[in-house]
């Protein structure tokens, strides 16, 4: 073994789509609070501002709309062998967890409103630990089910209660 | 579970009620929680002249009591606990034995007086829901006890122990804590809200409309004397309500060990006494925290990390309130059944952690010092220039966050401390350690540091180490679990 291992990282990129995915929830992100801020500079007329502050909202949105996306998708990276589960998430904060696969309890497949229109869904595996959830967002449906069996038979073959 | 159930697990197989003592404790109880209400019924009756008001305003409280004591029964059959209780909302609560963790007795003066206890079995659910609880409210004491001892011993592994070993004591209490507790944040917090509400109560009173200090006129003092006089007073004021707070917590305090039965006992308590008892297969480490104030004074507190148990409840899993640190140390050895891990030297993180600290402390202390400058410059009142003093009270924390930043990983038990204003020393087996999260910022990524988390099953569900170089932390991972780690290296 060498003597300074260093991690690699998860061999599976996520679905090419859920970059799109992604740039549509930053959108409507950044639309919410830029509807609430037109609305009370406009009709409520609560507050001027300068053209100047609503140049810099508009440019810190549209970077966030361009960059975040993009980035996480170069981030988001998972893999599965036959004894662990391994993913890394987030953009600025990048977080790799392993978890052993004897120690997973549930796996959950969900498929939000956005994520369904690109067909895409989340599969998250939970330990006993409430900081150890695995999540993985962005995967292709299809992939997403297979994943799941795939998940349930190798937590399943596994002896003990996982705590 | 054919020879050592036979006695109370087999008893307990029929449905039965709590104790009828318990219907004295539960009227009593009612009354008490009603009282306001009770007042208004007695005093508004006496004024009509009404005597059936006044049987009412009593008599429901009571039948409420005998209610409830009527509709409330339990039994543990066939490996499940079962509680019933509930008149028109029917409510059957059931869990299986092999499940439960802890078990609380909680003696109210009420209960100690008639010589009973209230039972609470941990089972580590996650519900807060009060109705999710197996409270067995009202058993006598002996009954409890063996109760008790049956439930833990069917939950262990080992069913060969024999019950009968006598308890060896690990720690007792000594008055001579009682000085530890208002340099706790609890204590301080504790003796806070008592003085807040009690300037609540003078407030409702009027008492200072009334008090006018302009008219204060002690011969001979100034608000120089003054003013010092007053924080002093508070502080002693504050002081003797954190020791008050701490002696009706944990007087009495003792904790023993069973090694047959593999349990920990602990009993404390003033007035409501409380007994605890875990079981040592899942105690999966220990927390040894030491507040500011306390480690100044070489003081610490103890608390088990248990598997099952979370954050939520925390009053299950102390192990020694604030205490000396040398004898909350030796519980430590005792309790790990090691002393490597509470002595290990800890490997420090080196240059790029201590840089991150310094930053980290320093920089918002430097913007809250320019800000103030300015804003004297700008005609502010010239005392904010005392906003300056935040460089070198940050500069102080994060010399001493530098040092208490290490970890270790020593026969089998992964050791990690952080932390300034309450520097805490972690210590869990690896056995228990049931994932990682490796986390890092963009700033750490790039001063090559990540968070190593070590995710468990109790506690607060993680063990964090603090911003250690990148390769270290694969390094103690792989180590400490050799086979997850090795297909992920490379």
């Amino acid at each position: 073994m060498d003597a300074t291992p260093s991690l690699r990282e998860p061999s599976q990129r996520v679905s090419s789509r859920a970059r799109q995915m992604w740039t549509l929830e930053a959108v409507v992100q950044a639309a919410i609070p830029t509807l609430g801020l037109v609305a009370l500079a406009g009709p409520v007329d609560a507050f001027d501002l300068p053209w100047w502050a609503w140049l810099l909202w508009a440019v810190v949105l549209a970077a966030y709309v361009a960059v975040v996306p993009s980035w996480r998708y170069l981030v988001h990276r998972w893999e599965v062998t036959d004894t662990a589960v391994y993913t890394q998430t987030g953009w600025w904060v990048r977080e790799r967890r392993i978890a052993p696969m004897s120690r997973i309890q549930t796996v959950d497949h969900v498929e939000g409103a956005i994520a369904r229109l690109f067909g895409l869904a989340t599969v998250t595996a939970t330990t006993a630990s409430a900081a150890g959830a695995l999540e993985i967002s962005g995967l292709d449906k299809d992939v997403a089910r297979r994943l799941v069996d795939d998940l349930t038979v190798k937590a399943d073959a596994v002896e003990g209660d996982a705590t | 579970m054919t020879d050592a159930g036979q006695s109370e697990l087999a008893r307990d197989a029929e449905w039965q009620r709590l104790d009828p003592r318990m219907l004295l404790v539960h009227p009593i109880r009612e009354l008490l929680r009603y009282l306001p209400v009770i007042v208004v019924v007695v005093l508004g009756s006496t004024a009509a002249g009404g005597e059936q008001w006044q049987l009412i305003g009593v008599g429901i409280p009571v039948a409420l009591g005998l209610l409830r004591y009527l509709t409330t029964s339990f039994r543990v059959d066939a490996g499940r606990i079962e509680l019933r209780r509930g008149l028109l909302n029917r409510h059957v609560l059931s869990t299986p034995v092999d499940r439960v963790r802890t078990v609380d007795l909680t003696s109210s003066p009420i209960h100690r007086l008639l010589g009973l206890t209230k039972v609470r079995i941990g089972t580590g659910t996650a519900s807060t829901n009060d109705e999710d609880r197996i409270d067995l409210d009202g058993l006598p004491l002996d009954r409890a006890r063996a109760l008790r001892a049956e439930l833990l011993q069917t939950s262990t592994a080992d069913d060969l122990a024999v019950p009968e070993a006598a308890d060896i004591d690990v720690v007792t209490f000594d008055p001579a804590w009682l000085w530890f507790a208002p340099l706790t944040g609890s204590g301080v917090v504790i003796g806070a809200a008592a003085l807040g509400a009690l300037t609540q109560l003078l407030q409702t009173v009027g008492f200072f409309e009334r008090f006018d200090a302009t008219q204060v006129d002690v011969p001979g003092t100034s608000p120089v004397v003054l003013v010092p006089l007053l924080v002093l007073g508070v502080l002693l004021v504050v002081s003797l309500l954190s020791v008050g707070g701490y002696a009706v917590t944990n007087w009495g305090f003792r904790l023993t060990r069973n090694r047959a039965a593999a349990t920990w006992h602990l009993t404390r308590g003033l007035l409501t006494t409380r007994e605890t008892t875990l079981d040592d297969d899942r105690v999966a480490g220990v927390s040894l925290s030491e507040p500011l104030g306390l480690r100044l004074a070489r003081g610490a507190r103890l608390s088990a990390i248990v598997t099952g148990l979370s954050k939520s409840q925390p009053g299950s899993s102390a192990l020694v309130p604030p205490a000396p640190r040398r004898i909350v140390e030796e519980v430590a050895r005792e309790v790990l059944d090691t002393a490597a891990p509470v002595d290990a030297v800890l490997l420090g993180h080196g240059p790029r952690a201590a840089r991150r600290r310094w930053a980290r402390a320093l920089l918002p202390a430097l913007v809250v010092a320019v800000a103030c400058v300015v804003a004297v410059g700008l005609g502010a009142p010239s005392w904010l220039l005392l906003g300056v003093l935040a460089l070198p009270v940050a500069a102080l924390l994060a010399r001493d966050r530098i040092g208490s930043l290490g970890h270790a990983l020593v026969v089998g038990h992964l050791v990690s401390r952080s932390g300034s204003v309450v520097r805490r020393r972690r210590i869990i087996e690896v056995d228990h350690v049931i994932g990682w999260n490796l986390r890092a910022t963009w700033f750490q990524r790039r001063s090559g540091l990540t968070t190593l988390v070590a995710t468990t099953a109790g506690g607060s569900q993680a063990v964090p180490v603090l911003d250690v170089p990148e390769d270290e932390a694969v390094r103690v991972a792989q180590q400490a679990l050799p086979d997850l780690l090795a297909q992920f290296t490379g």
